[in-house]
This record gives C-alpha cells, structure tokens and sequence, in this order.
C-alpha cells in the first residue's frame, strides 16, 4: 500500500513559524520586493512542503501547489481565451476563487506546471506526481460566455490539457492526476465527462490517475473503471456510500482511497483508519491501493494537516501488519 | 415598531480607523481590554448618531466589539476555540473556529453591548445573533458525531442568548444564517429547526438574514422558517428574486435590499425608488422594511453614510408619491 495526498498543501504555518508567504505576496502586491523575490520565497516554501510529506512518511507527494491562487485560475488564466472575474464560493465550502470567464477560443500557449514540476522533482527524494484540474471540472467552475454548450467548451479544456499533460510526460512526470470533484455533482454529464477525460489522455503513457471527490460514484460505478486511468481516487469521508459501492462490483483498478477528513480538524485514530482499510481490503488487495486523505489538504490549519498525515502513514504501515 | 416601509441596516458598519488602530494594537498586547473597549464605546456613539442624523428607523449597534461573526462567540464559549490560519481564498487567510466540546452557553455575550447602544437612542436597536447552523458550518468541529447534533445543541445555545435579550427588551432580534443553503438538499430542514429553537415564543420581532449563493434553490422552502421576517439582497442581482416571489408568494415580511454593499459607488435616489418600486409591485408596504442588501462593513464610513442617507431619501419620496403613512 502506498500513501499520497489529493493536491494542494497548507501555505502558511501558524505562530511560532512565520507566514512567509503571505508576507511576501503582501509585500509584492505593495512594490515592496520583486517578482524574483517573492519567486524566491515561493520555492522556499515548496521545498518546506516536500519536506513535510517526506518527513510524513509519504510515498508520492506533489508540490503542494504553492503557487497556485486557487485551484482554477493558476491553469485558467495562462490558457488564451480566458480572464479571471470576481470571487465564487468553491462548491459547499467557506472558501472563494475567482471564476475563470471563457470569453473566446480556448488554447494552451505553452507549459503552466511543468517548470513547478521539475523544480519540485529535483527537490524530493520521493516520487512527484503532477496534478491538474479535469476539464469537466474547470468548465464547470467556470462562466463560458463563448461557446454555444457546455459539451463544446469542455472538450476545448480538454484539448487544453492534453497539451500540458504531454508537456509533463515529455519532463518526465511518473503519474499525472486530473482532480474532478465537479462530476459527482452532475453525473448526468457522464458521457461527456467520460469522452473528455479520454481525449485529454491520448498519449499519454505515464501513469494517471483521476481523482473525484466531495461525494460519491453512485450512478457512474463501476463504468468509472473503464476510464483510460490507471488509478481512480474516491472520496470514502463526503461519500461514504462508496463502501458499499466497491461490495457490489470488482475494483479493477488501483484504488485512490481518501479515508482522512481534509475538511474538519477532528484526529481520525489509526484503529478507525485500519476498520476502514479492513473493509475495503475485501474488495482490492492493498498493494493496488493509494491512501490519501479524501481531498486537498488546504481547508485545515498546516499544523492539523502535518498531524494527519502523520496518523494516515501509521495507519497504512499497520493496516499492512494487520492484513497482509 | 409598526409602519410602512420602515428603514434599518442588516447589522455591521465600518470601523472608524481609530477603532481599527486599537483593535491592532490590542492585539499586539499594547493596548488594555479597557482602553479598546472605550474605543468601541466611542465608535458605536458615533454609529448611533450617524444613524439617527441619517433618518433610519430601526438602528444597529454596528457590531464596532465584532472582528467575524462567528468567531465573536466562539471566543466568548468555553466549548469553543479560535484554530489555526485557513486560507478563505486569494492571500487572504483567518483563524477558523473549532468546536471543542459539548457546547453550552456560559454567559451573556451579546446583551451590554446592545444595552448601551440602546441607551444612546429612543429608537429600537436590535439584537444582534449569528444563527446556529452557521455557527457550526463556518467553524470546524472536534467534538461531535453528527452535524446535527452540533447544529442542534449550538441552537440551544443561542436561544438562551436571545432569551437574554429579549428579557432585556429587544423589540427585534436578529438570528444571521447566511451559510443556511449551503447544503439544501441535506440540511435545510435541519437548519429551519434550529432557527425554530432559537426563535421560539420570543417577545422580539424576529429576522433572519441570508445573503448571496443560491436563494432560489430554498425558495420557498424558505418560508417555513420560524422568524417573522427575513432579509435578502434583492440589488445585487437586479431583483431576480422577486420573480420566484411572482410564482410562490413570499408569506413573510420582507427586508428587501435595495443597496449593493460591494460597489463603491452611490446609488441615486432615482435607482434606489425604482427598486423599492418594484418590491411594492409584489408586496404592500406594511410588509416590507428597506435595507442595503448586506452589512455595510466593507464600505467607508463616508461610503456607508452616502448610501444610507440616498437610501432614506428614496423611501421618503417613495412614501409621499405613494400617500403612505
């Protein structure tokens, strides 16, 4: 069993620790320091977090996209055809991005995350998957004042996409994930999602794997396994009814197993965790699965984020002892 | 208080930079709980003043002691704690509220500072509660088992705030739920009863406000919450809202907000009648108190009273076109 997180990473740590970051993006958005300045300060804290989820005990890590403002616009606003509007809150929780507007033909115009990925690839011992937001997801979460329906303007996202996915295998990228929580509350999209999330691989030969989360697969399991992804991530904390799920068809794939609540601070205990890699074990060997906790690890305090990463690689260590 | 188209605020104004200064250098030890509770003293005489020069009928105490509505009362339980620095989003990060036991209501928390708001004026000042479901959603919880077990003992605990200020005289109460859709389709009906615990058999006119994201998805379920009236913003959409009401009709008394809080320009007194106008095509004017359509904390404080005062005037000429007492 191997352990991982979903994508981003706490950005500031608490007192004592000094938020650097945010000081520095402060002191940009005054004139205070430069660009290069405050590039500087963002790979010092990058190289902090890959320090963390090392020292976590975690088997793939990723960059903890430091550098991204939210979960959309890092990717949005570097596609042609795009501007970024005012805050919307992302999906049911107390945060806010700024919407993405598709105002004409979307196009990737050249590499977004693949220098981050290098840079972090250099800077850790372990494995570093590179993470990007699904089509369908980025359509939704964004306003499309361009194209005539929904369907065109994913598809044009994935098109996107695929160039930036081939940009990362082509620097090297083990395993590249598309984050897609948007299709679980829309899974009357299926096939849409299904023909994007394919055309937005083609070519890709490295590992993938596509995460879903703040529900459950009801409705799209077990077609979800017939994806061209290697590995599929479910959210067993927002989507509990995923349990039963895996019971009643054959996981044919590597599991992504989201067990750990990213979005409360209460501690799970690593004999709840081991319960419930017990109940999954039924249904995929351990060795074909990815613990991880069930979202991006942002919405808790960095210190509680640490902490649970902590208790999760305790628990798969045991859970292997127990079941194995 | 009864009337046509009475005029009142959805509860926070701007922090004179005075206050502003002393809340910072209270948080940085160098000033007293004392000395910074003068400062707010000082700054809700002025809310006061500002309120009556301007002409509203129903007045705020501002909320000048308030940093975040939940965080407020989270400071003041003993069951609650500030946690660690979240990011809301962009660069901007605060300290998320944790549930940390069995909540229960140890002392007032509300109560002297209405008091003394309500000593500077003869007219009503409300209370002022952030409801229960909001408490709970904006805050993170190590304790209980269940969202609603959470929801419905924070209920309690409000309740027994609002039956203080309703002992203390509030003619209206308050109960904020701005996070009340976050999640219709689970927990709506849980949130209506916590509303309902909080509200119950009180004296006070009871209103509830719920601000931005998807109105129309609880509309009308809405309806069934237990509060007499409850506030909307109606500007910010360009009154979209009202076209559901054309449908259901909305059986409460409306807070109908008729002034964008984001925009730093000033309505005119022609735009701001024109939407008081269309509120008053669905809903006779007994039933409809005009506010801006959200707290007015993000504005300047010569912003706020620029709105306010055009706010006022709009509903004066309103009422004389209209021959309404």
């Amino acid at each position: 069993m191997l352990t991982t997180v979903v994508g981003n990473y706490p950005k500031i740590p608490n007192r004592p620790r000094p938020a650097r970051l945010r000081n520095a993006i402060n002191r940009f958005d005054r004139g205070e320091i430069t660009l290069e300045e405050l590039r500087r300060v963002e790979d010092e804290v990058t190289v902090e977090v890959i320090e963390e989820q090392v020292q976590a005990g975690l088997d793939i890590i990723t960059d903890g996209q430091i550098r991204w403002e939210d979960d959309q616009t890092y990717i949005a606003r570097r596609l042609s055809g795009v501007s970024i509007d005012g805050l919307v809150r992302y999906f049911d929780t107390n945060t806010y991005y700024r919407q993405p507007v598709v105002e004409g033909d979307l196009a990737w115009t050249g590499p977004i995350t693949v220098a981050d990925y290098q840079f972090a690839s250099e800077h850790s011992p372990r494995p570093v998957k590179a993470v990007l937001p699904g089509p369908y997801t980025l359509a939704r979460q964004s306003l499309d004042e361009h194209y005539t329906s929904l369907g065109d303007c994913v598809m044009a996202l994935a098109a996107a996409l695929r160039q930036e996915a081939l940009a990362l295998q082509e620097a090297g990228a083990p395993l590249i994930q598309f984050n897609e929580p948007s299709i679980l509350k829309h899974k009357e999209d299926f096939s849409l999602f299904c023909t994007a999330l394919a055309h937005a691989v083609e070519g890709v030969r490295v590992e993938k794997a596509l995460y879903m989360y703040f529900g459950d697969v009801d409705g799209i399991y077990p077609a979800v396994l017939d994806l061209p992804f290697e590995i599929i991530g479910l959210d067993f904390v927002m989507g509990p009814k995923n349990f039963d799920l895996l019971g009643e068809a054959r996981f044919t794939k590597r599991l992504g197993l989201g067990l750990v609540d990213a979005r409360n601070t209460k501690m799970e205990t690593v004999e709840a965790l081991v319960d419930k890699v017990r109940i999954i074990s039924d249904s995929v060997p351990l060795d074909n699965v990815h613990l991880s906790p069930n979202c991006g690890l942002e919405f808790l305090p960095r210190e509680v984020a640490q902490a649970k990463l902590g208790r999760m690689v305790e628990a798969a260590r045991r859970s292997q002892e127990v079941l194995a | 208080m009864n009337g046509a188209l009475l005029t009142t605020t959805i509860g926070s104004l701007p922090k004179p930079s005075y206050l502003q200064k002393g809340r910072n250098e209270y948080a940085a030890g160098r000033l007293s709980r004392e000395e910074l509770s003068e400062l707010e003293r000082r700054a809700t005489r002025e809310v006061i003043a500002l309120q009556e020069e301007v002409g509203l009928d129903i007045l705020v105490h501002g909320e000048m002691e308030r940093g975040d509505m939940v965080a407020y009362f989270a400071e003041q339980l003993d069951s609650m704690a500030i946690g660690g620095l979240v990011r809301s989003y962009g660069n901007r990060y605060y300290h998320k509220p944790v549930i940390t036991g069995p909540l229960s209501w140890n002392a007032q928390m509300t109560v002297e500072t209405w008091k003394f708001a309500q000593s500077l004026t003869d007219k009503p000042v409300k209370g002022m509660l952030t409801g229960p479901y909001t408490m709970v959603e904006w805050s993170f919880d190590d304790y209980y088992e269940s969202r609603r077990q959470a929801v419905l003992d924070m209920a309690r605990v409000i309740r027994r705030e609002a039956l203080e200020l309703d002992r203390a005289g509030a003619r209206y109460i308050q109960i904020d739920e701005p996070a009340l859709h976050t999640r219709p389709d689970e927990d709506l009906e849980m949130a209506i009863e916590a509303v309902g615990i909080v509200s119950d058999g009180l004296s006070a006119k009871t209103i509830t406000h719920i601000c931005y994201g998807d109105v129309e998805r609880i509309y009308p379920d809405m309806l069934r919450i237990p509060v007499q009236e409850i506030n909307l913003a109606l500007k910010n959409t360009d009154f979209r809202l009202l076209d559901l009401f054309r449908k259901t009709p909305f059986s409460m008394d409306l807070g109908a907000g008729v002034i964008d809080v984001h925009k730093h320009e000033t309505e005119s007194v022609e735009e701001v009648k024109e939407g008081i106008l269309r509120v008053l095509e669905i809903l006779p004017p007994e039933r409809v108190t005009v506010n801006p359509d959200c707290g007015l904390k993000t504005r300047t404080w010569d912003e706020a009273a620029a709105k306010l005062r055009v706010m006022v005037e709009a509903v004066r000429e309103v009422k004389r076109e209209r021959g309404i007492e």
